[in-house]
């Protein structure tokens, strides 16, 4: 017994000094990130090596918002992600519903449809798209460019109806069988139920869009309609540019997305761990 | 009855069914057309020479197919073996304050590209970035991070590997908790050592979420082109980490080739099916 | 309230037959069972008559109406499911006036209904709480109280009490029973459990693979049984069912030979025998049917291989490996069946005799 209770210990020990430093590297970049926010560009720049946050956290948003807008980017960024999730959710949970409990014409047909283009590059599609709301819809720094192109979404309609098939079916019959009309069972009974599958979905796709940067690169880049990954985008690179604006920037794009993720982990990980989104 | 309420089912099915078709049926085969067009003069042409003939002689191509290359070959595994320790680590009932190395592992997974791209860019700073300031602290000469493809190279797949890492970790960490129990419950009263349990239990078991995973991060780090763009600074040194994606974007987007683009963007979809048809056939059940 | 038809009425997938041609009447009032091992297609009727299921041909009529193509709610219908199906994200007030709220009936009634039924099932205190809270026998009681609710001409019941414990099912069971006769609703209700058949059935319907075996009262089936299906599947313990050989047939009686049983010969009243000396038959007892040894028409000794003892009463079992299991029920004293050898006696008046293919030879 004895013996048992010591090599569990080292076990524990030798556990703990492979993941503890492991951990610390992988936090290092966000520390760095926070702490580089804090100081002024002379700090980040000067020979010394700094790993404490200084006071200058307001000094850098001020010269943030001096080199781009970045306050409305951000508005802009969460007004989009708010409801593009919301969208992408409720369609994603309409099409995974009829392809979860109806049988109907042409259903293997979408279904087969969808798998084979999950794994098909993005920038297959990008390029049309781009032509499409760009040229052909004359649609470039609009709200709905931002919105909509990006709103197909294979794997979420597939999560949404792996929710939906598990559910009992007896349970969608009793209503049937009561008179409430299908799309009554569907907005009553089945979206109730799928309630913490679509708070994963939504988490999800709300940091998917959240942290979008190829298609608002391409579609917004006028200055007024710039989201805030790309509003910071044009400014890495920059030469006169204050870099500890843009690590304030960089924090306020990643600090309410921990808050979250710490708050929601349980949510997080489902969405994740059943391939959600990539 | 029973038909006209799988009629209902178009209804559901239709708002989604209409932006799919429009922004991913109808691009898929948009972009395959252009890609035999030729898109330099107005009106269009059909031309295949235009686009895939310049492609297979083009050493910008190869340049940018050889970077990726490279990128998936070390970066892939390297991660995909980082994760698997992670997903199993933190799966040890031995381990103490498992919600911090939680934390530790999968936040980067919520980072936004340009996030982590600009503070890779200042702790990588030749002169005055953290990293070389450590190395140096430790005796190290400086590593000049930007201006050297192969060290350039290096940077992007320490930081592509720092971003997703957690990601495929938290995959393989629910493989690993869906396997029961009482597995390894027998296995030790039959005196089988933990080391010979993870190699004999299991790894086997986790092999298809292994695979799965080595398929999503291959077809990710082939798609490459928020940490090539602004870490990197536009695949940079001298196009030393040009990448597929990058090269894409450059002719697609700053050049406005889209037939070329087109091509090299099926040039990519070929690959990925390629990787995903191997990946079956690695996958398949043993006969 | 209404009676309930089925004619010829055929399932189909594909080119597989689910229900061939099954026809039944039901009268207004009526409490029948359908009854039948898993896979007999007895869910599958009973869904069509709700309207879940298509039919593939045939004619449902409830009340003058043909069903056929009437939505399940318009038919005046309302079905209890085996696992309840209540709705876990509402109360059980909620629950019970969902459906009636959803197709726009005036909330004053709705009220008075919902209150009519907490009334009846006795479960006012349950109201405000959600399905996770209540017990497996609560949650049955509203399931039920949800098709009150209804209103409707016709009760359908799909297995309702199988996810309950033995004590709860025989409890519900009696429930089930005072409440048709509380509302005179037609009831039709789906079972695999004889018992709740034998105990509930105004009717019973037996069904195997998609066919309806026999119609008919629960002792009906079980002192006439059509064929050796009905036969074994009426009636606990199972009835047995010994391989016998036809050696005389006369006018109004056959005469066999237990091939498995040492040989031994009885006679048996037939009105119209069919076949001969030499074909092959089945002798049918219920282990409740045979009596002392030289008070029946035919001795036969068996091996105890195990003997129950129950206390009012005793099952023997003979021949438990391989071969031809006997089962007898005794309620003589226990000491009795504690030995090796036992001599029993067959009655020619309690025996069934069935053909080859399992028809009854009367």
């Amino acid at each position: 017994m004895k013996s048992k209770s010591r090599s569990a210990f080292i076990r524990s020990l030798s556990l703990h000094a492979v993941l503890i430093p492991l951990a610390i590297i992988w936090l290092f970049p966000l520390w760095m990130m926070f702490v580089f926010a804090t100081m002024p560009d002379y700090g980040i720049f000067s020979p010394h090596i700094e790993l404490l946050p200084s006071t200058h956290f307001a000094e850098n948003l001020g010269n943030l918002q001096a080199d781009t807008d970045f306050i409305r980017a951000l508005m802009i960024s969460l007004s989009v992600a708010m409801i593009y999730t919301f969208l992408s959710v409720l369609l994603t949970a309409m099409a995974g519903w009829a392809l979860a409990r109806y049988q109907f014409l042409g259903k293997s047909l979408v279904i087969g449809i969808i798998l084979g283009t999950i794994t098909l590059p993005y920038f297959v599609v990008v390029i049309p798209q781009f032509i499409m709301v760009a040229r052909e819809f004359r649609l470039a720094n609009t709200w709905v460019a931002l919105i909509v192109p990006p709103l197909f979404n294979s794997l979420g309609v597939l999560f949404m109806r792996q929710a939906f098939s598990m559910m009992p079916s007896e349970l969608f019959d009793a209503a049937r069988v009561e008179g409430v009309k299908e799309w009554q069972i569907f907005l009553r009974i089945a979206l109730p139920l799928a309630r913490p599958t679509m708070a994963a979905l939504a988490i999800i796709l709300f940091l998917h869009s959240w942290n979008n940067y190829l298609w608002p690169l391409l579609i917004n880049s006028r200055p007024g309609m710039m989201t805030a990954p790309v509003a910071l985008g044009t400014l890495i690179g920059l030469t006169k540019v204050s870099w500890g604006g843009i690590m304030a920037g960089a924090v306020l794009l990643t600090a309410p997305i921990l808050v979250v993720f710490i708050l929601l982990q349980r949510h997080f990980i489902a969405g994740i761990a059943a391939g959600a989104i990539k | 009855m029973q038909s006209s309420r799988n009629r209902a089912a178009y209804g559901f099915l239709a708002p989604y069914l209409l932006i799919f078709a429009v922004f991913w049926i109808w691009p898929i085969i948009s972009s395959f057309v252009m890609s035999f067009q030729n898109t330099r003069i107005n009106p269009w042409t059909f031309s295949p020479g235009a686009n895939w003939g310049r492609l297979f002689s083009d050493p910008a191509f190869y340049n940018a197919l050889k970077n990726t290359m490279i990128i998936l070959v070390i970066q892939v595994p390297v991660m995909i073996t980082l994760a698997t320790i992670m997903a199993v680590l933190l799966n040890s009932p031995l381990l103490k304050a498992k919600g911090l190395f939680r934390f530790a592992f999968f936040a980067p997974v919520v980072v936004g590209e340009v996030a982590y791209a600009a503070v890779f860019r200042l702790m990588f700073n030749l002169d005055f970035g953290i990293v070389n300031k450590l190395l140096n602290a430790a005796g190290i000469p400086s590593i000049s991070w930007f201006a050297e493809a192969p060290a350039a190279m290096a940077l992007l797949i320490i930081a592509v590997t720092w971003r997703w890492a957690g990601y495929n970790a938290i995959i393989i960490l629910a493989g690993l908790q869906s396997i029961p129990d009482d597995v390894y419950e027998a296995a030790t009263l039959d005196r089988v050592s933990k080391l010979k349990q993870f190699i004999y239990i299991t790894l086997p078991l986790l092999r298809p979420i292994i695979l799965f995973c080595v398929v999503l991060s291959i077809i990710g780090s082939m798609q490459l082109f928020t940490e090539p763009f602004l870490i990197t600074n536009r695949g940079g040194p001298g196009g030393g980490t040009e990448t597929l994606g990058l090269f894409l974007y450059r002719q697609g987007f700053a050049s406005l080739n889209f037939g070329y683009a087109s091509a090299i963007a099926y040039t990519m979809a070929a690959l990925a099916i390629a990787i995903s048809l191997l990946n079956l056939w690695v996958g398949r059940e043993p006969k | 309230m209404a009676e309930l038809s089925l004619k010829g009425v055929v399932k189909r997938y594909g080119s597989y037959e689910i229900i061939r041609n099954a026809s039944l009447d039901v009268a207004d009032g009526e409490f029948v069972v359908f009854v039948g091992p898993s896979g007999c297609g007895k869910s599958t009727l009973l869904r069509m008559i709700a309207g879940l299921e298509h039919i593939t041909d045939g004619e449902i009529r409830i009340g003058s109406t043909v069903v056929n193509d009437v939505e399940p709610a318009d038919r005046g219908i309302a079905m209890v499911f085996q696992s309840y199906a209540l709705y876990p994200h509402m109360t059980v007030e909620e629950n019970l006036a969902f459906g009636l709220r959803m197709t726009g009936n005036p909330k004053v009634d709705t009220q008075r209904r919902v209150q009519r039924v907490a009334d009846i099932l006795q479960i006012r205190e349950l109201m405000k709480r959600r399905p996770k809270q209540l017990s497996g026998g609560q949650r049955q009681r509203v399931a039920i109280g949800r098709a009150i609710v209804r209103e409707p001409q016709v009760f359908l019941f799909d297995e309702p009490l199988s996810n309950l414990d033995a004590e709860l099912r025989v409890q519900m069971r009696v429930e089930i029973s005072r409440l048709h006769k509380e509302l005179g609703t037609t009831m039709i209700y789906v079972t695999h459990d004889q018992t709740e058949a034998m105990t509930l059935a105004d009717k019973i319907v037996v069904l195997r693979g998609g066919n309806i075996e026999q119609i008919g009262a629960p002792l009906d089936l079980y002192d006439n049984p059509a064929n050796q299906f009905v036969a074994g599947f009426v009636g606990s313990p199972k009835m047995n069912f010994m391989s016998a050989e036809i050696i005389e047939a006369t006018d109004h009686s056959v005469t066999i030979t237990l091939l498995n049983q040492g040989n031994v010969r009885v006679t048996l009243p037939v009105e119209r025998p069919r076949g001969g000396s030499g074909e092959r038959v089945t002798l049918g007892i219920r282990p409740e049917h045979f009596v002392k040894a030289g008070q029946g028409d035919a001795d036969l000794t068996i091996k105890v291989d195990v003997a129950e003892h129950l206390g009012n009463t005793s099952y023997i079992y003979a021949n438990v490996t391989g071969g031809e299991q006997i089962i007898i029920e005794r309620e003589e004293s226990r000491n009795e069946t504690n030995r090796d050898l036992l001599t029993v006696a067959i009655r020619s008046s309690h025996a069934f005799l069935f053909d080859s293919d399992g028809n009854r030879l009367r």
